[in-house]
This record gives structure tokens, C-alpha cells and sequence, in this order.
């Protein structure tokens, strides 16, 4: 009987001084290294269903795999720029539309160029990619009321007042100048004035748009006679086939298909109703306030998150 | 008497109405647990069958491996698993003795109203959510551990550590430890006590001697219940657990990952194996929580029969 409690008191002092030895032999490599400690690099990410870590990682040519094992995994945007802000030595990347300031962290520009929403949009901050839509075919839908609702809704996503102000909300970053007032497109649109509540638009494509499409989807239901919809995102490869493509009359067929990325010269769109791009996605490199860093080139950046770099200051 | 009899007759078959709707409660409450189980355990062991859609998992290199890594679909919860036995462990250990004394202190020594008001606050300990809890561990915990981490030259992300987990599990437990604890040493015979104390042992001596021995096997239930909360807590401790992708972690300073951590992180946005090894990671954590019980129920039935 009281061999059994003495054993179980024997494991637990055993497992703390384990845990205690692990915590001398790491004192003991960081000393030896040369290096002081503080400026070892702690790198974060997102996990790998994280469309904005997809974007990061296709900015930097990361691929799949070489990201270093040191690295810490967070779980969101707002969690990632805590958690920076805390770290002296962390470095990490979040969405263009996160504060900043209140997270303690600085956005670093990105081969010379400072992240703004104006050099996103001129092409000039290249840690971007842009959200494209595509659709089916002219007279390829159920009902011409059916058409006329997707014409309806790609003019109330990419030149609505209230519609990119819901892109913009969700992340996306749009050119405001050219919007109109909702009022003066929807006058194009006489299918609107009628109850669509019988009609499903149905989406596809990018699961990273996915964000924004439904909140826009959302939006535009009250405006469009409550038309009905389904979402059903899958990755950017589908976009085409789905909408224009072998998939077009099959089970998974959508009406609108969306792509986190330029559509490749495989995906023929020149026969869809209509394509183009709905907003840019940015991506920022994040180090802690009082980092030095103020630039990170795409070649530091990835010998940083793959590992190579483990130093601010070491060149 | 006719009228009397058909009284009774409705009443036999109201008796009878409401045993078959309480047994259809019992039989709704009870199935919901074979659901979730029958559920995770579905789910769970697909990954391991072959003809799995996503690509067969082997079942050896999952519960053995060092490595978890979805960019690469290498999923090894073998470190993961020592881990969270560290995380939780450590914590118990951490906590026991200052729950213990705690109690002794509250239900033995303190005066009534006293007493009466710190085990409110210990009640009130217990029921604070632990979202509430991983705020103050991402906020205050891991500044402490950050400055003690930068005292003794070592650097840490932040810290966010096996410490802070240990820290905070050892905060999250001490609320159920001290109340069981506290139960069971007031349930001690007052006779038992007073004997002590006749025969000439001081009050320390009879606290530490006679009453915490009497109270052993209560206090141990509490220390089973409060490792069991400790195994299960997701949401604080992935705030601070900082999600290793490799391991296991027996520096204190440095990251880790726990099986509830592995769980949560991104659940939301994934899909396919991803998504589906979640559940086989939950079977496991299901599988540790059985285990430890069944081991520390094992060695209270021990201790308590030797008084």
C-alpha cells in the first residue's frame, strides 16, 4: 500500500527534475552560443489553414514544409499581433488592416516599399494578391431573373458605395473613388423589385474570399428580394472549372467562382458573363515596436522563416 | 368507495405517465454521451483506415511521433501527449500543497466568519470562466515569466512557456482542489481529534497527524478531479502554450503544445485531415484522462484503506 504512493511520489519528483534539467541544459546552450540570448529571432505563425499565412508564404516563395520548426503557432490576426507586441525578439505577419499602435507592433515596409493602401493598389507593395471573381456564361443560368441577380450582385461587391464599404470592413483593400450610390445601380436591375426568395445564387472558389464574399452576400439578401444563398468554397482551382469548365453542369456547379489569386493562362475566362478582380489582400511583416528593423527584403524574410537567420543583428 | 377507487386508478396511471417521462429524460441524457463518444470515435479513427480519403494515417507514427506539422501533414502526437502529462503534473504539484494547507487552514484555524468568507472566494474562484483566466495568463502570467526569463539571461517568445501553462493550470485547479480538500476535513471525526489532543499532541501536530490523514481519501478525489480539469482546459492554455511544432518541451522556458492546444488552434478554418486528426487527437486525450484516473483511483483506494 504505501509502496504504490511512494512510487507515485517518486514519478511526480522525477518528472520536475527532468523539466528542471531541460531548463539548465537550454541556459547552458544560449551561454555557450556567444551570441547574448535576447537576440535569438522568435518567429510566429499562423497555422497552415490561415489564408493570410498562404499569402505570406507566397510573397516570400516559402513553400511547403521549409518554414522552421522553431516557430510559435497562434491562432488569429489579433492574436499574432499581441503576442509580437510582447516579444522583443518576434517577428511575424498579420493583415494591413490591423492596429498597429495598439498591439505595440511595427509594420516593417517590404523591399523599400511602405504598406499603405495606395501602394497596394498601384502594384508597388508586392506582398499582395488579388481577389478575383468569375462567372458562368452568358444564358448559362437556371432563369434569366437568375442572371440578372449575379449581374446585380458583382455591381453591388466592385462599384457600390455600401458594397465596397463591406470589403473594405472585411479586409479587403479597394479603390473607393469611382463607387456610386447603391440607388443609381440597382435602378439597372428591375429583377431586384420582386421576391427572389425562390432563387440560389450559388459561390465557389478561394476559401480565403470566403470572409468577404458572404459578409457582401449578407449585405445584398435584403436588397435583392431576399434571394437565397450557398457558399461552398473549396480553393481557387475550382473557380473556373465549376463556373465555365468541365465541372459547369456536374453536382458541384456554382454561378459565381472566386479566386485568391490572378487567374493562370489554363483558366480561360473570356466566356464568363463577367470577370474581374473584387479587392487586393495584403499581407505585413510585424516586429516589435522598438525594433530596429524598419525594411525586410523577400530574401531575408525567408531565411528568416525558414530558419537560417536566427539573428536581427548577425549579417 | 366507487368513486374513491376510480381516484385512485388515475393516480396509478398519472404514477405511471410520469416514470415513462423521467425514464425518457434519463434514456435522452444517457444517449447524448454514446452519441458524442460513438461521434469522436468515428471520426477519429478514420484517418487510421485504409481507404481513408485524405490519405491513410499510420496509426504507429501518430501516437509515437515528434512532429506536428500540418504544412506537411506530419502528425505525431507521442511528445504532445507527454506534454500535457508534464503540463498537468507539474501543476498538481504546484498547487496541492498550498490547496492543502489552505483548507486546513480554512476549515481547522481560521475563525468562523473568516473562514466562512474565504471559502466564498475560493467558491467564486472556481466559477470565473477560463477565457477570463487565459487573459490574465497572456497578460500578466507571461509578463512575470518574461521579466524571471530576462533576470536570468534567457530569452523567451515572450513569455509564453511550459512555466505560464504551468502557472496558470496551477491557478485553474487550486479552486477545486481547496474546496474537495475542505469538504473532506470537515468531515473528520470531531472524536478523533479530541483524542489527539488528550493525549497530548499539540494542535499543529494532530492538524498534520490525525486530521489530514483521516482526509487523505477526499483529499486525493480532489486532486484526481483537479488533474482532470487540468488535462481538459483548451481555451487558456492555448493562449499561453505558444503551440510547438515539435518536442516534447522540458525546458520550462521554452514553448510548448498540449493536446486540447493542438485541438483548438484553427479549427475553425480547417478542413479535410486537418480537420478530421482533430478527433482522433481528442480520442487520445480521452484515452490519458481514463488512464490517469484509473491509475490515481487505483492508488487512493490504497492509501485510503490503511489509516
Amino acid at each position: 500500500m504505501k509502496k504504490i504512493l511512494s512510487l507515485f511520489i517518486v514519478a511526480i519528483l522525477a518528472l520536475s527534475l527532468v523539466a528542471c534539467q531541460g531548463a539548465q541544459t537550454s541556459t547552458e546552450g544560449t551561454e555557450t552560443g556567444g551570441t547574448t540570448t535576447s537576440s535569438t529571432i522568435n518567429v510566429y505563425t499562423r497555422d497552415s489553414s490561415s489564408g493570410t499565412r498562404e499569402a505570406f508564404e507566397d510573397a516570400i516563395g516559402l513553400g511547403e514544409g521549409e518554414l522552421t520548426s522553431a516557430a510559435s503557432e497562434v491562432s488569429s490576426n489579433g492574436d499574432m499581433a499581441t503576442r509580437v507586441g510582447q516579444d522583443v525578439n518576434g517577428i511575424g505577419y498579420a493583415s494591413l488592416t490591423t492596429d498597429f499602435e495598439a498591439n505595440n507592433v511595427k509594420p516593417l515596409s517590404f523591399e523599400g516599399v511602405e504598406p499603405t493602401s495606395e501602394t497596394v493598389l498601384d502594384g508597388s507593395y508586392k506582398m499582395q494578391r488579388p481577389f478575383n471573381y468569375v462567372t458562368r456564361a452568358d444564358g448559362d443560368y437556371e432563369s434569366d431573373d437568375k442572371q440578372q441577380l449575379v449581374e446585380a450582385f458583382i455591381a453591388y461587391m466592385t462599384q457600390s458605395q455600401e458594397g465596397l464599404t463591406v470589403v473594405q470592413e472585411n479586409g479587403g483593400i479597394v479603390d473607393m473613388t469611382n463607387a456610386v450610390a447603391w440607388s443609381e445601380l440597382a435602378a439597372n436591375y428591375p429583377v431586384l423589385n420582386q421576391d427572389n426568395s425562390g432563387i440560389t445564387i450559388r459561390t465557389g472558389g478561394s476559401t480565403s474570399v470566403e470572409k468577404v464574399v458572404s459578409a457582401c452576400l449578407q449585405a445584398f439578401q435584403p436588397l435583392a428580394g431576399n434571394v437565397d444563398y450557398a457558399m461552398a468554397q473549396t480553393g481557387s482551382g475550382d473557380a473556373v472549372p465549376r463556373t465555365l469548365g468541365s465541372e459547369k453542369d456536374g453536382a458541384n456547379a456554382i454561378d459565381i467562382g472566386f479566386a485568391s489569386r490572378a487567374f493562370n493562362d489554363d483558366e480561360d475566362v473570356t466566356g464568363a458573363l463577367e470577370s474581374g478582380e473584387i479587392c487586393k489582400d495584403a499581407v505585413v511583416v510585424i516586429v516589435e515596436a522598438n525594433n530596429a528593423m524598419t525594411d525586410i527584403t523577400k530574401q531575408v524574410a525567408y531565411d528568416i522563416f525558414s530558419g537560417t537567420k536566427t539573428s536581427f543583428d548577425a549579417e | 368507495m366507487f368513486a374513491n377507487s376510480k381516484r385512485i386508478k388515475r393516480n396509478k396511471t398519472i404514477d405511471k405517465v410520469f416514470r415513462y417521462l423521467f425514464m425518457g429524460m434519463a434514456v435522452l441524457s444517457a444517449s447524448f454521451i454514446i452519441i458524442i463518444v460513438a461521434f469522436v470515435c468515428i471520426k477519429g479513427i478514420s484517418p487510421f483506415l485504409p481507404g481513408y480519403e485524405f490519405g491513410q494515417v499510420d496509426l504507429w507514427s501518430f501516437l509515437t511521433g515528434s512532429v506536428y506539422r500540418q504544412d506537411t501533414a506530419t502528425y505525431g502526437v507521442g511528445f504532445i501527449i507527454i506534454n500535457t502529462l508534464i503540463c498537468s503534473f507539474l501543476a498538481l504539484l504546484l498547487s496541492f500543497p498550498i490547496s492543502v494547507l489552505t483548507s486546513l487552514f480554512i476549515a481547522k484555524i481560521a475563525p468562523k466568519k473568516l473562514g466562512a468568507a474565504m471559502q466564498s472566494v475560493i467558491e467564486l474562484l472556481a466559477s470565473v470562466p477560463s477565457v477570463v483566466y487565459g487573459i490574465f495568463a497572456s497578460g500578466v502570467i507571461t509578463a512575470m515569466v518574461r521579466s524571471l526569463a530576462a533576470s536570468l539571461g534567457i530569452a523567451t517568445f515572450g513569455g509564453s512557456s511550459l512555466l505560464a501553462v504551468i502557472i496558470l493550470l496551477a491557478i485553474m485547479i487550486f479552486p477545486t482542489l481547496t474546496s474537495m480538500s475542505i469538504t473532506a476535513i470537515k468531515a473528520v471525526d470531531k472524536d478523533l481529534e479530541s483524542a489527539s489532543l488528550a493525549l497530548g499532541a499539540t494542535k499543529t501536530q494532530t492538524n498534520f497527524k490525525v486530521v489530514l490523514t483521516a482526509a487523505k481519501s477526499g483529499i486525493f478525489a480532489g486532486a484526481i478531479l483537479g488533474l482532470g480539469r487540468a488535462f481538459g482546459e483548451a481555451t487558456a492554455v492555448s493562449m499561453v502554450a505558444g503551440n510547438k511544432l515539435f518536442g516534447p518541451t522540458f525546458d520550462l522556458f521554452d514553448i510548448t503544445r498540449t493536446l486540447t492546444s493542438t485541438m483548438l488552434t484553427g479549427l475553425k478554418e480547417t478542413s479535410g485531415l486537418d480537420y478530421d486528426i482533430r478527433f482522433s487527437v481528442g480520442l487520445v486525450l480521452i484515452v490519458v484522462i481514463f488512464a490517469s484516473n484509473w491509475i490515481l483511483n487505483q492508488v487512493k483506494k490504497r492509501i485510503g484503506n490503511q489509516v
